[in-house]
């Protein structure tokens, strides 16, 4: 636990100061309509870093950032001065237009530099797990700086006004947030960096009105997701930006399904949960249907339910089967076993002990091979045992499933029986 | 008669042209860098070698050009490494049309060939892939190039048959000079046997098989998915139980997944190079090494 917190405490930090600023620019970039500006955006930042590289300059060196600053205004200077088009073509198309071809430029350019891939990766792949603590203490008091900017130019930088004093206010909209998100993408990778833009001002869009307070219903919603994410990244130790994005995805459509349940919060909640359950046993009916129809295909909701309770296996299987089936299993697991043993017998020789000669690696690998075959052979007996189990007995079993099928949603018989009973009469 | 005259004089005018290329060197392409310099190495001024993976680019990731094409069309050898590293070659070569360039055609060369492979996992062998998996980073290893070296020989010797004594000659002495400097590299690397590092990725099994390195652990433990937490904190447990004091990355391997695990530990990045060209001092097959042996006994050295 004390683990988790160590290593855990600098990203959340990061995430809060993260969704603060890009809760804020989410809400002016969707009044806007230009929802993946971020993306145009950090490409061009990373053609200006490409382009520093080929002039020579260090991926982390003052020249570097100039470079993607530079080009971030250029783009700026670009987006507003085409608005006034936005009439005859969505601004959003010219915004993918700019991705690609900063994307296609900086492949372009890197692919007369060797040693250049990297400085796209650098900028567009960061990592918020490995967020350090002076990158963080950078970031915080410009991001406060340019919240305070936007706070006291208030409405005349959320884009309505038109005309000159218009440009102005829309080139200042872009080269700000292009700041905002140069140096965010590099900290926390694109994908991340979108969710934290888009979702919490979504979900403070669902549930207010006012700016205000839609701005803290999105901070509070964005922290809570960082906060779920991180921590269920490090329970199922999965990749943190993904399942971040993944949290804050979950959250959203929390919010969604929730929204509706303000007003007449138990009837609206009774309807949901006929129509849940009118789903899953529907489900169910299509799955007892395509078992009956093709019991040697894969089979989803079969295979969940197998794998979550074994015993659904065993009650169709017979003796005979199941001994196969078990016995194929321990062979299985034996062979992966040794897999495993004479892999770390090979590892642990590269460096202690007698060194293997090559005769010796051969002979190692040679096995290796074999026991994967082996293992496959068995798998591939675990899956035609149970196929041909399911052929067998398909019919008992779709019967099952329909059963549960009506179990799960008996208002399907009763209505189907008012549908039947006039033709009866008649 | 007329026409024969003409037809005599173009043919004249061809022949600087087809001198050229009948006296002058072998076209051998191959597809990295580290094969571009050991056919080099054997190949001498009677080959014409060239890679088309630019130095420092990812050759898995590699995406083919147009040029490609040209570059193979008269290739008088195609070299690869085989092991399912450069994968995007055999769709080129289907392109290209040439029998004798594609997979067991006599001007094809698959370089993994009698190399025994290191991480064999066992899994799937199927159509067109021989070799089932492996670790494909086997260059890294100096006694391979032995192989290596071996197979280019000999299919230098099916091309340009009246060249074996040259190419013969030359592959014994780069093999003298190779062998000198590896006992210099094995007694550099001796104070680091055994030592535990950490890699960002599992490039270094051959090297490590060689000269006798412990790595005990990856920071990316799978291609291209970027490090969990629980992996992290096992590894800065790992890198404080043991005293793990070096970080190994490649150049085009992210800087700052490195950095963080340096920055809590104390330990120290040692960028290597995997390829030829990776970095600009790896300029040839012997001075990759010599890189790599000299920055891995500094960072040894010069670490807390």
């Amino acid at each position: 636990m004390n683990d988790a917190v160590a290593l855990l405490w600098l990203p959340f930090a990061a995430s809060i100061v993260l969704v603060g600023i890009h809760a804020y620019f989410g809400m002016r970039v969707i009044a806007r309509g230009v929802i993946f500006v971020d993306l145009a955006l950090a490409q061009i930042a990373a053609l200006g870093a490409t382009v520093a590289f080929m002039l020579g300059h260090a991926a982390q060196s003052q020249a570097t950032l100039a470079w993607s600053l530079g080009f971030t205004l250029l783009a700026a200077l670009l987006l507003a001065s085409t608005r006034s088009l936005s009439a005859r073509i969505p601004q959003e198309a010219l915004i993918g237009v700019i991705y690609v071809v900063a994307a296609a430029a900086s492949f372009l350019l890197v692919d007369k530099a060797p040693q250049g891939t990297e400085h796209i990766k650098q900028i567009l792949t960061g990592n918020i797990l490995t967020v350090g603590p002076g990158e963080l203490l950078a970031m915080a008091p410009l991001y406060a700086g340019i919240g305070f900017l936007h706070w006291l130019t208030g409405v005349r930088s959320a884009g309505s006004a038109s005309g000159r004093s218009g440009w102005a206010w829309d080139f200042f909209f872009f080269a700000t947030f292009g700041v905002v998100v140069t140096s965010s993408v590099a900290l926390a990778g694109v994908l991340l960096v979108f969710s934290f833009l888009i979702i919490p001002a979504a979900i403070g869009m669902l549930y207010a009105e006012r700016p205000f307070v839609q701005l803290v219903i999105g901070w509070i919603a964005g922290t809570a997701a960082s906060l779920a994410g991180l921590a269920a990244s490090y329970a199922w130790d999965l990749p943190t930006g993904a399942t971040m994005v993944c949290a804050f995805g979950i959250a959203l459509a929390c919010a969604g399904i929730l929204r509706p349940l303000r007003r007449a919060p138990m009837a609206k909640l009774r309807a949901a949960a006929s129509a849940l359950r009118a789903t899953f046993s529907l489900c169910l009916a299509a799955s007892a249907l395509w078992l009956a129809l093709s019991p040697r295909a894969d089979q989803p909701l079969l295979d969940s339910i197998e794998s979550f309770a074994p015993a659904l296996r065993a009650s169709y299987l017979s003796a005979n089967e199941r001994t196969v089936y078990d016995e194929a299993e321990l062979y299985s697991d034996r062979h992966r076993r040794q897999i495993e043993r004479l892999n770390e017998m090979e590892t642990a020789s590269r460096w202690q002990g007698r060194a293997l000669d090559d005769f010796e690696v051969r002979r190692i690998s040679s096995f290796l091979q074999s026991y994967g075959e082996m293992r496959k052979g068995e798998e591939f007996v675990k899956r035609e045992v149970r196929a041909r189990a399911r052929e067998r007995r398909r019919w008992w079993l779709a019967a099952a499933l329909i059963v549960l099928a009506l179990l799960a949603y008996p208002e399907a018989a009763l209505r189907a029986r008012r549908l039947l009973r006039p033709r009866a009469q008649r | 008669m007329r026409i024969a005259w003409i037809g005599l004089l173009l043919a004249l005018s061809l022949v600087p042209a087809a001198g050229a290329a009948g006296t002058a060197a072998l076209r051998v392409v191959s597809t990295t860098t580290d094969l571009q310099s050991l056919v080099e190495a054997v190949g001498g001024e009677r080959v014409a070698a060239s890679a088309i993976v630019p130095p420092a680019q990812d050759p898995e990731e590699y995406q083919p050009r147009p040029q490609d094409l040209n570059r193979l069309r008269d290739a008088a050898l195609v070299v690869r490494v085989g092991v399912d590293y450069d994968l995007w070659l055999d769709r080129l070569l289907a392109q290209g049309g040439d029998p004798a360039l594609k997979r067991g055609g006599a001007r094809y060369v698959d370089a993994s060939f009698a190399i025994a492979l290191l991480d064999v996992r066992g899994s799937a062998v199927g159509p067109g892939h021989p070799h089932g998996s492996g670790n494909p980073h086997y260059w890294l290893d100096p006694e391979n190039a032995e192989i290596i070296t071996g197979t280019l020989l000999e299919a230098l010797a099916r091309v340009d048959g009246g060249n074996v004594r040259y190419y013969e000659r030359r592959r014994n002495a780069f093999l003298d000079k190779l062998k000198s400097r590896r006992q210099a590299w094995t007694r550099t690397l001796a104070p680091l046997q055994g030592v535990p590092l950490i890699a960002y990725h599992n490039n270094w099994a051959y090297f490590a098989r060689r000269f006798r390195l412990n790595f005990a652990g990856y920071i990316e433990a799978k291609p291209g998915v970027p490090p969990s937490p629980a992996h992290l904190a096992g590894l800065l447990a790992a890198m404080r139980t043991q005293g793990i004091r070096i970080i190994v990355r490649q150049p085009y391997e992210p800087e700052r997944d490195a950095r963080f695990l340096a920055e809590r530990t104390g330990a120290r990045v040692v960028t290597l190079a995997a390829s030829v060209g990776a970095v600009a001092q790896a300029e040839n097959y012997l001075s990759l090494f010599d890189h790599n042996v000299t920055a891995l006994a500094n960072g040894y050295a010069g670490s807390p």
